[in-house]
């Protein structure tokens, strides 16, 4: 009977132990490999895999004791558990971040390496990777330069002669002919990313003040003022006159990028990211960018939006900081990151890029000839503060008066203050 | 009869388990409750009982996740109870057929809830979606709806898919509760003359209480805990409508990293959920006869 009581016991504890094990292992993505030194590169950006497959064989052929490890995850999961991955150091000795929310949270948690002093800082377009600093500190270096602004059928405009609207009159006059012709204005992906999104073009010259989130968040502003009231007031129009589709709150970024490519919509409410996405589902169209001036001509400041994100980092908790480096260094190159911009459709902030796309060099010159302005969203630290302006739109969206949502609003950000 | 004191080794296995992945939790996250811990940072301050003060008094968004959870509740724990026992006593007779149906009725159980929010969101998508289609062949297209989009009715449209989802385990457990009904009771019913709805009030409801409790309680703790759906249909929009209580703390410890908060909200969710599956067994077991 005892026997038989400690080899169950036993086998219990060897359960446990081998289980234990298993779970280590299977958690450690950063280790040395042979002679070789492994490190991890934790990112969001699935669709990019196999052309950073590419640069990596191509790195890890340059420098053959390091191995790099890509350890991707969808971006909502990314925002939510990366912070917790690089606390433990074994993954992500590189990693990404976006700006905003999640850079001031692994700031404030020490888990930046400082990359100040390092030479390939030098590499990055200097006005455009302020958003990786905090108190002069280079903490992490943006890599993609996005529009995130609405993407429209060129090709489209030029047949029914519309021009690029230069005020909030004109883009109703647009609009207007568009809804002539059987075309809804604007695919509006409401289920999704849509508010997140379009929020920072309408805004845009409604508050041109940059720091309105900042005081929003200390109190200064409210969201119940002018420029915000405003903001929701230009929606509920887009809503009520049928520039953005029915039940748009319903409606994914699939569906709203299959309007797009089926030409039954002229723009698209997201960003420069989806110009190659929209381009493989027809590649007969003609795209730009263009955002909406909500305002008279004469009162406008801002032409449009940009991010500059996927920002590089080292782990400061990673025993691998050099090897880490190098691979950023490596990324920076030229022509490394002219590879990478021309394969996955994206701008950079690497200086001396080429783009070879038609897509990209028609729409390069947003990056020095137009005057943009950082997304005002990502300068919201506060992701509840956030949910309450993006719910606010939602609330509009959904038929509420625009200054019942900005107070309902409101009343969430003096709940969140800190 | 003297016990052997080696016998207490056999729960040990079950002490370390429960103790490791539910007692040491439990009271981590009630120790928690009481600071401002960030959930990253070695260092946190006690706020004593800020955190739940907040949660009754100061945060209208953690308040009104409480009336979208009732809500789903509510609806799905009557929907799913009614059609898993409607569909149970039609399959009760161990036929071919039957069978078949229960394996039938119970194939959205074994689908992960991820594929079950990706199909139901392409049903219910409002310009694409099959449900919008068939309302229009059926000549309603006054009932076609934005049943994600419209903050109105999103939170009952996620309840459906609930229900849609589970009420085949549930149909099992009522199947089993039904055939432990002994054969003798109904023919006494119908001796006396009994009419059906007299035999199933006086026979079979009574005697099915003890199932019928399990599936409200369990129906009950499983719409409580409802995240992935919600989490993978809605995100909690539009507009905080379908934000519960679990999506909530996710929320609150994973996007805002105020991991002291959430796990005050956190106990006072098992709190809320304790204290409603206490009375549902309360009212349920004063149904309970047996003969």
């Amino acid at each position: 009977m005892k026997n038989r009581l400690w080899l169950a016991t036993g086998t219990v504890g060897i359960g446990l132990m081998l289980g234990a094990c298993a779970g280590e292992s299977g958690g450690d993505s950063s280790s040395e490999s042979g002679d070789a030194t492994q490190i991890s590169f934790m990112h969001w950006r699935g669709e990019d895999k196999d052309v950073l497959d590419e640069i990596i064989a191509d790195f890890e052929e340059a420098n053959p004791d390091i191995r790099v490890e890509q350890n991707i995850y969808p971006s909502d999961q990314y925002q939510a558990t990366a912070q917790r991955m690089l606390q433990e150091g074994s993954t992500g000795d590189v990693f990404t971040s976006f700006p905003g929310a999640q850079f001031e949270s692994i700031q404030s948690a020490g888990f930046f390496e400082d990359l100040s002093g390092e030479d390939f800082v030098s590499n990055f377009d200097e006005s455009l990777i302020a958003v990786g600093q905090k108190d002069g500190t280079q903490y992490a270096l943006p890599y993609q330069l996005v529009f995130n602004m609405p993407v429209y059928n060129k090709g489209m405009f030029d047949e029914l002669g519309l021009e690029v609207p230069k005020s909030w009159t004109e883009f109703q006059e647009m609009a207007d002919t568009l809804l002539e012709n059987d075309i809804t204005p604007i695919a509006f992906p409401g289920a999704d990313i849509g508010p997140n999104q379009f929020m920072n073009s309408m805004m845009m010259n409604n508050a041109p003040d940059e720091d309105v989130f900042a005081k929003l968040q200390n109190g200064e502003e409210s969201l119940t003022n002018e420029w915000w009231v405003k903001t929701l007031e230009d929606f509920k129009l887009l809503a009520d006159k049928g520039y953005i589709q029915d039940d748009a709150l319903g409606t994914n970024q699939d569906s709203a990028m299959a309007m797009v490519a089926n030409e039954e919509a002229a723009m698209l409410a997201t960003g420069s990211y989806h110009m190659n996405s929209l381009l493989d589902l027809n590649p007969d169209l003609e795209l730009d960018l263009l955002a909406p001036i909500t305002v008279e001509e004469s009162e406008a400041t801002y032409e449009g939006i940009n991010t500059a994100t996927f920002m590089l980092a080292v782990n400061s908790n990673s025993d691998k900081k050099d090897q880490a480096k190098a691979f950023i260094d490596y990324l920076s190159q030229p022509e490394v990151a002219s590879k990478y911009a021309n394969e996955t459709g994206q701008h950079l902030t690497v200086n001396g890029v080429e783009y070879e796309s038609e897509a990209l060099q028609n729409t390069s010159y947003w990056i020095d000839e137009r005057n943009t302005r950082f997304q005002p969203r990502f300068l919201i630290t506060n992701a509840q503060i956030e949910d309450a302006v993006l719910s606010s739109i939602e609330n509009v969206l959904g038929g509420e008066d625009p200054m019942a949502a900005a107070e309902a609003a409101q009343q969430i950000v003096e709940e969140n203050r800190e | 009869m003297r016990i052997s004191k080696s016998i207490y080794l056999f729960f040990l296995p079950g002490l370390v388990l429960y103790s490791l992945f539910f007692l040491y939790p439990t009271i981590s996250a009630l120790f928690y409750s009481f600071t401002d811990w960030d959930g990253l940072s070695a260092a946190f301050q006690f706020v004593g009982i800020d955190n739940y003060t907040r949660a009754f008094t100061g945060d209208s968004i953690f308040q009104k996740t409480i009336g979208n959870n009732l809500k789903f509740m509510l609806t799905v724990v009557v929907f799913q109870t009614l059609v898993a026992l409607a569909f149970a006593l039609i399959v009760i007779k161990n036929t071919k057929t039957n069978v078949f149906l229960r394996a039938l009725y119970f194939f959205p159980t074994i689908l992960s809830s991820v594929s079950v929010a990706f199909i139901w969101a392409f049903i219910y998508d409002p310009s694409m979606g099959i449900l919008n289609q068939i309302l229009g062949l059926l000549g309603l297209d006054f009932l076609a709806q934005n049943w994600l989009g419209n903050a109105n009715i999103a939170i009952y449209s996620l309840a459906i898919t609930q229900v849609w989802f589970h009420a085949g385990q549930m149909l099992i457990i009522f199947v089993a509760g039904l055939q432990a009904i002994p054969e003798e009771l109904y023919e006494v019913a119908k001796i006396e003359g009994a009419s059906k709805w007299q035999t199933f009030k006086g026979v079979t409801w009574p005697l099915l209480a003890p199932s019928a409790t399990i599936v409200v309680a369990y129906t009950t703790i499983q719409s409580f805990k409802a995240f992935d759906l919600v989490f993978a249909m809605t995100g909690g929009g539009p507009n905080n409508s379908t934000e519960i209580i679990a999506t909530y703390i996710y929320d609150v410890a994973f996007k805002s990293y105020q991991f002291g908060y959430a796990s005050a909200i956190s106990i006072i969710f098992m709190v809320i959920i304790a204290l409603i599956t206490y009375l549902q067994f309360k009212a349920l077991r004063s149904d309970r006869v047996s003969y």
